[in-house]
C-alpha cells in the first residue's frame, strides 16, 4: 500500500494508465528574419488560444464556469502584453527561434513564481510551464496528450498532471487520479475535487512499482493507494465506495440550508480550525462561523516566538476570508505537556494543573500576551473577530486580560490603527471553578464557549491519555452534564450567547440534549458540520425538554449514555 | 492622474482567477492602470505583472490611473475589487 496526501474524497477502483508528459526538445536555433519569426510566434499564440478556448468550454460544461476559470486564466496569459512583449523582444534581440524565446521567458517567470513564499503563487509556476509546453508543441506541430481518449475505469498515474491535461479528463471515464508530486492546492487536486474524482497526490515511489493495466484502488478519503489488490480487498473497497456515495448524497442536501429546528429555533453551526488554510474547508462544508481558532499552531515547530505582524497576517487572513461571519480566536492555550521549543517551557509534574494557557500569558504579557492581543485587535478591523480566553479559573484573570485589552485599544487609537472597539471578549468554560462561578462570569464576559474535553477531564479528574483510567473519561457523566446545563442556564439568564467547541458538540447522542438545554452555537471539525445540521434540523426542541428532564434524573454515566443512545437511535 | 487605496478581500489574494478578472476589467479602459503595493508597481492590464506582485488577502493596494478616462477607470477598478473579483 502506498501512502500519499488525500486530495479529493471518494474511492476509485480501476486499471492503471501511466501518463508521461513529453516535453519538447528545445534548441537555440537562430532565426535570421525576426519579423517572420515574430509572425510565427503570433500564429502559434492564436492557435494555442483557440485550443485552450475549446478545452475551457468543454470543461465549463462538465464542472461549471468556476473551474474552467483556470483555463480562462491561461487564455489571459496567452494574450498578456507583458509576456508577449518580452518574448517578441527576446526574438528580435537574440535573433533566435520562437521556441527558444518562449523557453527563456516562460522559464524565468516560472522560476520567479516558484520562489514566492505563498503556496498558491507557487502554483502559478505550473501554469506558466503548462503554457510554455503547449506553445512549443504547437510551434513544433506535436499533438498534445489527450486524457479524453482514455477508456472507462482508468486510474491515471503521473508524476504531476498539467492543468490542460487535467482539463481534458472525463469524470465518467476516470475512476481515480494518483500523482507522485503536487499538493492539495495543485490544479490537478482542485480539479479532481471539482470533477469529484477520487485523488491521492504526493504518493512517493508509486510510478516505479506500477505497470500499465495493473488493478489499482485509490482511497481519496484516507490518502492511500492499493496496487494489485486481492479480490477480498476489491470487495471491501467496493462496499466502502457505495457507502461513501450514499452518505455524500444524503449530506449534500444540507448545504445552504439554515440550521433551524422544526419548531423554528435557530442555532449557529461553526467550525474549529487550527490555521487560516482550514477556512477553505469550512466554507466548503458550509460552516456559519469559526467557533474556535486554535492559535497554538503558530507557535509550534519553530525556534522563535511568532511576531505580532506574523500573527496579525494569519488572523486578518482568516477574518477577511470569513467575510463578516464571526471568528472566535482563542488566545494561546499551551503548557508543559507540549513540546514548544520557542517558549522555553519546563516540564512539570502536572502540566494540566500547572503553568499554562491564561496563567502563562498573564505572566508573560510583554513577549507573549500583548503581541498576540494586539495582533487580534488589529485583525478585528477586517471581520467579526472575537477573543476567547482559555482555562480561566478566577474573575481576576478575566479582568486583568480585559484591562490589558483596554490598554492596547488606547494605544491603537493613539497610533491611528483601525480595530473593532466593541470586540466581544469571552471565556472558555472548562474548569470546575468557572462552572461554579458561571453566574458571576456571565455578568462580565461577552460570551461563553464550553470546552467539553478539558471540562470532562478536570471535572472527573481523569487524564484521557492514562490508559488504566481512560475508561472513566465520559462527557455523559452526570457531573459533566449538570455542569453543561448550569453554564448554559447562567449564560442565558445573563443574555449572552453560549457555544460549545469540544468534541461533544458534534456527537449525535449529545446534540438533542444540548438543544434542550438551549445551546446557541455548536462548533466542530468542518467535516462534521453537515451531519450536525441534518440532525439538528430534524428535532423539535419542545419535544426534547421531557427527554432532557429524564436524562438529568439519571445518576451514572452508563445510564445517561445508554438512554441518549436509545433516544438518538445510534 | 488619480489614485485610490483598496483592500484585497479574496481568500487567496490575487491569484490567477481574480487577477484575470481584474485585468479583463482594466483592458476596457484607455488609461494606463497600475497599482502599487509596498515598493512594487504592477501593470493592471497584465496578468503576469499582477501575479508577480504577489498580493495576498488583506493587503492594501493603491490603484493609479492616468489617461483620458482615468476617473472611470479608477472607479471600475475599485468596484471590481470590492465586488470580490468573482469569489
Amino acid at each position: 500500500m502506498y501512502k500519499g496526501t488525500e486530495a479529493s474524497a471518494g474511492i476509485g477502483i480501476g486499471k492503471a494508465v501511466l501518463v508521461r508528459s513529453a516535453e519538447p526538445v528545445i534548441r537555440r536555433e537562430l532565426a535570421a528574419d525576426a519579423d517572420a519569426e515574430v509572425e510565427r510566434l503570433r500564429k502559434a499564440l492564436a492557435d494555442t488560444a483557440v485550443r485552450t478556448e475549446k478545452l475551457a468550454s468543454e470543461l465549463a460544461s462538465r464542472t461549471g464556469e468556476k473551474e474552467a476559470g483556470i483555463l480562462q486564466g491561461h487564455l489571459m496569459l496567452l494574450s498578456d502584453p507583458t509576456l508577449i512583449g518580452e518574448i517578441e523582444s527576446f526574438i528580435r534581440k537574440e535573433a533566435v527561434c520562437s521556441e527558444y524565446a518562449v523557453e527563456a521567458v516562460c522559464s524565468a517567470y516560472a522560476g520567479l513564481f516558484s520562489a514566492m513564499d505563498d503556496e498558491r503563487m507557487r502554483q502559478r509556476a505550473a501554469d506558466v510551464k503548462d503554457i510554455k509546453n503547449r506553445l512549443q508543441q504547437v510551434l513544433q506541430g506535436i499533438e498534445p496528450e489527450d486524457a479524453a481518449s482514455l477508456p472507462p475505469g482508468s486510474v491515471i498515474l503521473a508524476k504531476d498532471l498539467t492543468p490542460s491535461m487535467t482539463a481534458g479528463i472525463l469524470p465518467t471515464h476516470i475512476a481515480g487520479i494518483v500523482t507522485e508530486q503536487g499538493s492539495r492546492t495543485s490544479h490537478s487536486a482542485i480539479l479532481a475535487r471539482a470533477l469529484e474524482i477520487p485523488a491521492v497526490v504526493a504518493a512517493a515511489g508509486i510510478l516505479d512499482a506500477v505497470s500499465d493495466g495493473d488493478d489499482i484502488i485509490v482511497d481519496g478519503n484516507a490518502g492511500e493507494v492499493l496496487l494489485r489488490p486481492s479480490e477480498a480487498q476489491k470487495a471491501e473497497y467496493r462496499q466502502k465506495r457505495e457507502q461513501f456515495l450514499r452518505e455524500k448524497k444524503e449530506l449534500e442536501r444540507y448545504i445552504g440550508r439554515p440550521t433551524v429546528t422544526l419548531d423554528g429555533v435557530q442555532v449557529e453551526l461553526a467550525a474549529n480550525i487550527a490555521s487560516p488554510e482550514d477556512v477553505e474547508k469550512v466554507l466548503r462544508y458550509d460552516g456559519e462561523a469559526i467557533g474556535l481558532f486554535r492559535t497554538e499552531f503558530l507557535f509550534m515547530d519553530r525556534t522563535s516566538v511568532p511576531t505580532e505582524e506574523e500573527q496579525f497576517r494569519a488572523y486578518r487572513k482568516t477574518a477577511a476570508a470569513m467575510g463578516g461571519r464571526p471568528v472566535i480566536i482563542r488566545t494561546l492555550d499551551i503548557g508543559g505537556d507540549k513540546e514548544v521549543p520557542c517558549m522555553g517551557l519546563k516540564k512539570e509534574e502536572n502540566p494540566f494543573l500547572g503553568y499554562r494557557a491564561v496563567r502563562l500569558c498573564l505572566d508573560r504579557k510583554e513577549d507573549i500576551y500583548r503581541p498576540q492581543l494586539r495582533a487580534i485587535l488589529r485583525a478585528s478591523a477586517f471581520g467579526a473577530v472575537r477573543i476567547m480566553i482559555p482555562m480561566v479559573t478566577s474573575l481576576e484573570e478575566f479582568r486583568e486580560t480585559r484591562q490589558l485589552i483596554r490598554e492596547i485599544q488606547k494605544e491603537l487609537t493613539e497610533e491611528g490603527t483601525a480595530f473593532d472597539p466593541h470586540i466581544p471578549v469571552g471565556i472558555m468554560v472548562e474548569t470546575p471553578a468557572a462552572v461554579l462561578l458561571a453566574d458571576s462570569f456571565a455578568r462580565e464576559a461577552d460570551f461563553f464557549s464550553i470546552g467539553t474535553n478539558d471540562l470532562t477531564q478536570y471535572t472527573l479528574c481523569v487524564d484521557r491519555g492514562s490508559e488504566k483510567v481512560s475508561d472513566l473519561y465520559s462527557p455523559f457523566h452526570p457531573a459533566v452534564l449538570r455542569s453543561i446545563r448550569h453554564i448554559i442556564t447562567c449564560g442565558r439568564n445573563a443574555g449572552i450567547p453560549v457555544g460549545m467547541c469540544g468534541e461533544a458538540a458534534s456527537d449525535p447522542m449529545m446534540i438533542p440534549l444540548l438543544l434542550a438545554f438551549g445551546l446557541n452555537e455548536f462548533s466542530m471539525s468542518p467535516s462534521a458540520i453537515l451531519q450536525a445540521r441534518k440532525i439538528i434540523t430534524g428535532y423539535r426542541t419542545e419535544d426534547l425538554q421531557e427527554m432532557a428532564a429524564q436524562v438529568m434524573k439519571l445518576e451514572t454515566a452508563g445510564e445517561t449514555e445508554d438512554f441518549l443512545r436509545a433516544f438518538a437511535g445510534c | 492622474m488619480v489614485s485610490e487605496k483598496v483592500v484585497i478581500r479574496n481568500l487567496t489574494g490575487l491569484h490567477l482567477r481574480p487577477a484575470g478578472i481584474l485585468c479583463n476589467k482594466a483592458i476596457l479602459y484607455k488609461s494606463r492602470i497600475q497599482f502599487r503595493i509596498g515598493n512594487t508597481t504592477a501593470n493592471a492590464k497584465s496578468v503576469l505583472s499582477v501575479l508577480g506582485a504577489c498580493v495576498k488577502c488583506g493587503d492594501e493596494i493603491e490603484f493609479i490611473c492616468e489617461g483620458e478616462d482615468e476617473k472611470e477607470a479608477l472607479k471600475a477598478m475599485v468596484d471590481v475589487v470590492e465586488s470580490g473579483l468573482g469569489e
